[in-house]
């Protein structure tokens, strides 16, 4: 600690952060652009300026900038100094000489950064009477939008897409106050992580495309705290809406999961909900019904059928665990297939009964040696990618210390360190995004990298079972990977669901347990399929294809799916099968599949952003997410629709009628689930008597916004579930950290007021980072390592083993659905290695017909080189690309 | 007659080969320092010359090389910064077009002094006719053996690249030219750490100068303490001068330092004096970034004593009425010359060449320089001096690289000095009209005319 004085008061601060991070940890204002928590200090655009004194009695000082600054103690420093003030309106001053005057037409306005720092500053009054100079903007694809005369040439975009994401194609072009920062040449920004330059950015320049199509002023949105639905990780997100739809996604920061960041998909991949996919009515027999008929109908189905209930990885526990109650545990089956339930089962065990903590993704990003097994996790969990590549840097970082430069001296540690990068082990099917930034890589199938897996962990603890005839540069390459993760502080091992291969799950589990022998602080992360496939895993349930046996024998004729298209677990002619032969399909489901399709019953659920409910990421964190607008009627949550039929069929009900009474139900029937009533405030929760507003206190238009049908403004719905309020009425000072609906503090509009909401700067939010873990690890595990050993894969002839390739944009079954994501999504194809290719006279795009497992294929040939010889990658999940269940043999078809 | 070392051989047909070169005595250091002394002591000798900076900076050269991290394992660098670009400079591209082989002996002396294998001349990209002169001048030596593996049987190694640069001002600055050679784009870096820790590819680097550089083997070749007899003061040895506007005889003169400023302008063996029998009405001693002076300031320092060539001479006064000597951009105005004009041409490169890193620079000469393309196009008002000279001190002082300093320095000085001018421009717009006003009616201070 050291004492500080500002302004001659004395603050008690953490020595060895710079003093701009100080200042605004104190909560005092001090206007910065260039300057980012994640992204550190660069001295550029000379904004944070303060004064620096001597000693008491100097009086004169000099100028320093202090984000370039670090603490030091019983330092005086003057923000208030009037040649400090004169200093920060001048900048701000020559910033706005080439700053558009637009503010009220802007899309930024009014949540701009350069707005909220221009007012701050104090300066009012242009004396710069010229042209200013203009840009042409780039098509940046669907994501976002570019609009460069705003640019204040901050170089934040390029240091978060360059240095921080790894982009390549974003730089900064031309020199003086005609910087450009954009592409070579219109085309979509190739990194996954584009969307965040809309918040990067301090105002204008790149802003949220999706946003544009159906644009909302940001304080005019109603907004809910929200978790992301589009894969495993459960990135905190702020979603808004108006009009009855939604219209933005943006980052909520969580210091323990996503941080400041989001991917394109999570950012982007909301667009499903306002889908004209949506399902907005009941239908019986594709007709459309009111919600008594509806209610009637399925309510006498159950009473009358043997029923059984398919629940699914994409609902959230409310919703699932309202089937398993109505339908009976022993009814209820999990909605994937039976290799991703065992996967998650075998998952769920080694986290639960290993000795080994799960990493976050903030573990992840301190990691200094990290090995992936199994996982393109760009493509899988996009996120968890982005904290490996900050993990690389944190071992050169240790030469930081010794040449005495901060953590956050951006520039100096970038002129240090150059492209050094810490170690990095990807062993994959095919190449990876992460590869540029790997210490070596091994490309091989999936038998075979865990065969590698269980090599490493022999090279650390000699009990593994030892790998026998491996490859002699492989055998080496095993131990200099045992080598690197044994002299890691905070080495972690990455795998996941996404290989569908359980060797490579426990390959991964062996080599964590053999460090953990040597380091305690070893790390271990699985991803994992769907937004909820750990809450499902957890809370049990049997396989489907029981589920099919249990209709095609008979024992079952009516079948219940809950927010799930069984087309994407189960091979098509099976699902086929199992629905015809079932009597009656129940299908609640927010948007139109296949499944549905063949539904006898549907009845309407919420989307994310009409419900609430809880989520359990891959590191068993439950979140909540809430409502962000009342559903239109009938739609409803599932679990809703569960317990109006209940009370409809025997006037009982479930025992719990709203959230918190399931909640409590959940946490009291599953032994896993337990802590869940603590993951969100209950809904009587108040603050100083008020609810927590859904709308800032500047949302305009609500007397108007419906007057075209009735001039009366409407009764505001209520909410039962949750302690927030649908108006801008309410508390207006900080709320509890996981029920965080925006961020807005006096003075800062913009997304940059989140420094108000943390404990320390880059720190966690008050009040803790939201979510509860749910798996703690057994440090008295007695756990042995596994010795299911696979064989080697061996090619066949005339065969391919067919893995499934991941797609962060096509790959996941809601986000496509969006226009924004779909534009980026790939065309089916079939890849092969170059050598198959030549063999079966294939060149690329020529079309190839194939049988897996029964199922037909005709696709366009992608040749690879990296994809290792005998095997064949199948695009997992694109629409309209057949689901079979992988891997398998593939088999060429004349 | 002063002291000649540079140019010395410069009127010895055929210099720019390696026979003549070496006939006239080149390489001598090399041999001398290579064979019998030690790279400290080598260090040691420069520091004792008292050399100072030739780039403009003026900063001890010895001192600078004794930085050098030598606890670092890391391989050491040693740029020659051939990129001269400030205008009004010219005697690096001078030196390097007609003497190349004074550059190479000295970067082999001055690589072995600081223990670097590998060093580089990174040269300004307008200069690409000398281009192949350095190259072939790098040639010959290697052939000779005094450049590449075992150097004269020392055991010493030393490999030399020519760098292009691609025509940025900006690439001058040392930190800058570190991430252009890097093959970056050229932003300054923010100092700490210095090159001398952290420098070209995170290793130990110094910069110098071409004309620094070309000043060692003389060095070595007489003993620093004979060197430093040369010169006034702390202003050691000789210094190049590149001599340019209205004087009759513009060119390269090497001077010994502490030579009266007037014998400079007047005497036939230098500029030979204002040209057309004009007045002298200015001048800019030091490169287009050191503050001007009148002429009366120039010829004679605020207390009455003449003004030498030297580093402290020429800065005697400090801001108020003294300038720098620079990097030896000596630029002379007659009477009939428009500061207003000249000033504007300087904000226009220096806004030209702002790399765009940090704001007060990068939008701070793009508005001096639309500032002062009003007020000499005659639509100025009275407040744009008084926001001309805010702008400029908001600049200096304030930014990651001197640029920002150079571009606001001289308009401070414009404007004190010759602030009557700038009023004339916004009070008679009309006779402003004509680019070349001044030649057609010379600017005569209104005070002096009611005095009178």
């Amino acid at each position: 600690m050291a004492t500080l004085y500002i302004d001659n008061k004395p603050y008690e601060v953490k020595a060895g952060k710079n003093l701009l991070e100080t200042c605004l940890g104190l909560g005092l204002d001090l206007p910065y652009f260039c300057w980012h928590p994640s992204l550190g200090s660069v001295g550029a655009c000379r904004q944070c300026a303060i004064k620096v004194f001597k000693d008491e009695t100097d009086t004169r000082g000099r100028i320093v900038m202090a984000c370039m600054e670090p603490v030091a103690d019983k330092q005086r420093i003057s923000i208030a100094h009037p040649d400090a003030v004169e200093f920060r309106a001048n900048v701000i001053e020559s910033l706005m000489t080439n700053h558009p005057h637009d503010c009220a037409v802007c899309d930024e306005g009014g949540s701009c950064h350069l707005q909220d720092m221009t007012v701050m500053s104090g300066h009012n009054y242009r004396r710069f009477r010229y042209n200013k100079r203009t840009f042409q903007n780039q098509d940046l694809g669907p994501f976002i939008n570019h609009e460069m005369n705003r640019c204040i040439t901050c170089y934040r975009c390029v240091r978060f897409y360059r240095d921080y994401a790894g982009g390549r194609d974003l730089n900064a072009f031309a020199s003086r106050s005609n910087v450009y920062f954009g592409r070579e040449e219109d085309g979509p920004l190739e990194s996954e992580f584009s969307g965040n330059l809309a918040e990067i950015c301090p105002t204008g320049v790149f802003t949220d495309k999706t946003l544009k199509e159906h644009y909302t002023r940001k304080w005019d949105l109603t907004m809910a705290p929200s978790v992301c639905q589009h894969c495993s990780l459960g990135c905190n997100t702020i979603a808004g809406e108006r009009y009855g739809e939604l219209r933005m996604i943006a980052n909520r920061y969580n210091g323990e999961v996503n941080g400041y960041f989001l991917c394109d998909r999570g950012r982007f991949g909301y667009e499903f909900t306002n889908s004209d996919l949506r399902i907005r009515q009941p239908f019986i027999s594709k007709f459309p019904v009111t919600k008594q008929q509806v209610l009637a109908e399925v309510a006498t189905d159950i009473k009358k059928g043997k029923v059984i209930g398919i629940g699914s990885p994409r609902a959230s526990l409310q919703s699932n665990f309202a089937l398993k109650q109505l339908v009976g545990a022993d009814r209820f089956f999990h909605g994937v297939s039976d290799n991703d339930h065992n996967i998650a089962d075998l998952i769920v065990k080694i986290l639960k009964e290993g000795p080994i903590r799960v990493a976050s993704m903030h573990d992840v990003q301190q990691a200094d040696a990290v090995l992936i097994l199994g996982e393109d996790l760009t493509n899988t969990a996009p996120m968890l990618a982005l904290a490996v590549r900050q993990a690389v840097k944190q071992q050169p970082m240790k030469k930081l210390a010794k040449a005495n430069i901060p953590a956050w001296h951006d520039a100096a540690a970038k002129e240090l360190l150059q492209d050094e990068k810490g170690p990095l082990f990807i062993a994959s099917i095919n190449t990876t995004k992460l590869d540029d930034v790997a210490t070596a890589t091994y490309h091989a199938a999936p038998d075979d990298i865990a065969r590698f897996g269980f090599a490493i962990a022999s090279c650390l603890d000699r009990s593994v079972p030892s790998v026998s005839n491996l490859p002699g540069e492989l055998q080496s390459l095993a131990q200099r990977i045992a080598d690197a993760l044994s002299n890691a502080e905070r080495p972690v091992i990455i795998s996941g669901a996404s290989s569908q291969t359980q060797s490579v799950i426990r390959a991964a589990a062996n080599v964590a347990w053999a460090l953990h022998k040597k380091n305690k602080n070893t790390g271990l992360a699985y991803t994992l399929a769907e937004c909820n496939s750990m809450g499902l895993a957890l809370m049990g349930g049997h396989r489907l294809n029981s589920a099919f046996d249990a209709v095609m024998n008979g024992h079952a004729d009516t079948v219940i799916v809950m927010e799930n298209d069984l087309y994407r677990h189960g091979k098509a002619a099976d699902v086929d099968a199992f629905l015809n032969k079932a009597k009656k399909v129940i299908v609640f489901d927010h948007i139109v599949h296949r499944t549905v399709e063949k539904a006898h019953v549907v009845l309407p659920a919420g989307a994310f952003s009409e419900s609430d409910g809880i989520v359990v990421n891959n590191e068993g964190r439950a979140q909540r997410y809430f409502q962000v607008y009342e559903c239109h009627e009938p739609i409803q949550e599932s679990w809703r629709w569960i317990v109006d039929i209940s009370k409809f069929e025997n006037n009982v009900g479930m025992g719990w009628e709203h959230f918190e009474g399931l909640t409590r139900t959940i946490a009291e029937a599953e032994p896993l689930l337990r802590d869940i009533n603590r993951v969100s405030p209950p809904a009587s929760y108040r603050i100083a008597g008020q609810k927590i507003p859904r709308e800032p206190h500047r949302y305009s238009g609500r007397t108007a916004m419906l007057a075209n049908i009735n001039v009366s403004e409407p009764k505001p719905p209520v909410d039962p579930d949750s302690p927030l309020s649908y108006t801008m009425e309410g508390y207006k000072g900080l709320p509890p950290s996981s029920a965080i609906p925006f961020f807005w503090t006096p003075g800062w509009n913009s997304v940059q007021s989140v420094n108000k909401y943390q404990e320390e700067i880059g720190g966690s939010l008050k009040g803790g980072d939201p979510g509860i873990r749910l798996i703690e690890p057994n440090l008295k595990s007695t756990l042995s390592y596994f010795t299911e050993l696979p064989e080697p894969f061996v090619p066949m002839k005339d065969h391919l083993w067919t893995v499934p390739l991941f797609h962060i944009f096509g790959s996941e079954e809601l986000s496509v659905l969006g226009d924004a994501v779909a534009k980026r999504a790939p065309q089916h194809y079939i890849m092969i290695n170059a050598l198959d290719a030549a063999e079966q006279k294939l060149s690329e795009n020529q079309e190839l017909a194939f049988d897996v497992e029964g199922q037909l294929y005709r696709l366009p040939v992608k040749i690879s080189t990296t994809l290792p010889k005998g095997l064949a990658g199948l695009p997992y999940g694109l629409p309209g690309l057949p689901n079979v269940e992988l891997p398998a043999w593939l088999i060429y078809k004349k | 007659m002063g002291r000649k070392l540079l140019l010395k051989d410069i009127n010895v047909p055929g210099i720019k080969s390696f026979e003549v070169y070496r006939k006239q005595g080149g390489y001598a250091s090399v041999e001398k320092a290579l064979k019998t002394m030690s790279p400290d002591a080598v260090v040691e000798e420069v520091k004792k010359s008292g050399l100072r900076g030739r780039g403009g900076a003026g900063f001890p050269t010895g001192m600078k090389w004794s930085f050098i991290d030598k606890k670092s394992e890391k391989p050491r660098y040693l740029i020659c910064n051939a990129d001269e670009s400030e205008p009004g400079t010219f005697k690096d591209r001078f030196l390097m077009e007609y003497i190349p082989h004074a550059l190479i002996e000295g970067m082999i002396v001055s690589s072995f002094a600081l223990g670097a294998k590998t060093s580089y001349i990174y040269m300004r990209g307008e200069f690409r006719w000398i281009f192949p002169i350095l190259e072939k001048a790098i040639e010959e030596a290697r052939a000779a053996g005094f450049l590449g593996k075992n150097i004269l049987g020392s055991g010493y190694d030393l490999e030399l690249y020519v760098h292009s640069g691609a025509g940025a001002y900006i690439c001058g600055e040392e930190t800058a030219q570190i991430e252009s050679l890097e093959g970056k784009r050229g932003n300054p870096r923010n100092k700490p750490p210095f090159p001398a820790i952290v420098g070209l590819y995170g290793c130990p680097t110094v910069v110098n100068n071409v004309e620094s550089i070309a000043a060692v083997p003389h060095i070595l070749n007489m003993g620093g303490d004979e060197y430093a007899k040369i010169g006034i003061g702390k202003s050691t040895g000789t210094k190049l001068i590149s001599a340019s506007g209205h004087i009759n005889k513009p060119g390269v003169y090497e001077i010994e330092l502490g030579l009266p400023v007037e014998e400079f302008l007047n005497s036939d063996e230098y500029c030979g004096g204002v040209w057309k029998g004009r007045k002298l009405k200015a001048v800019i001693p030091g490169g287009s970034s050191v503050p001007i002076l009148p002429a009366d300031l120039f010829l004679k320092n605020a207390k009455g004593e003449a003004r030498l060539m030297s580093y402290e001479s020429l800065a005697d006064g400090g801001f108020a009425s003294g300038s720098m000597l620079g990097s030896g951009g000596f630029i002379v105005m007659d009477e009939t010359a428009c500061i207003v004009r000249n000033l504007w041409t300087f904000a226009r490169f220096y806004h030209h060449e702002s790399c765009g890193q940090c704001s007060p620079c990068r939008e701070g000469t793009g508005w001096m320089e639309k500032v002062l393309h009003r007020i000499e196009h005659g639509h100025g008002h009275m407040h744009d001096i008084d926001l001309l000279v805010d702008v400029a001190k908001k600049i200096e002082g304030n930014t990651i690289c001197p640029l920002g300093d150079a571009a606001a320095w001289p308009v401070a000085s414009a404007i004190r000095h010759f602030r009557e001018e700038f009023e004339y421009h916004i009070k008679y717009p009309e006779k402003v009209m004509n680019p070349k006003h001044f030649e057609i009616e010379p600017f005569r201070s209104e005070k002096n005319l009611v005095m009178a």
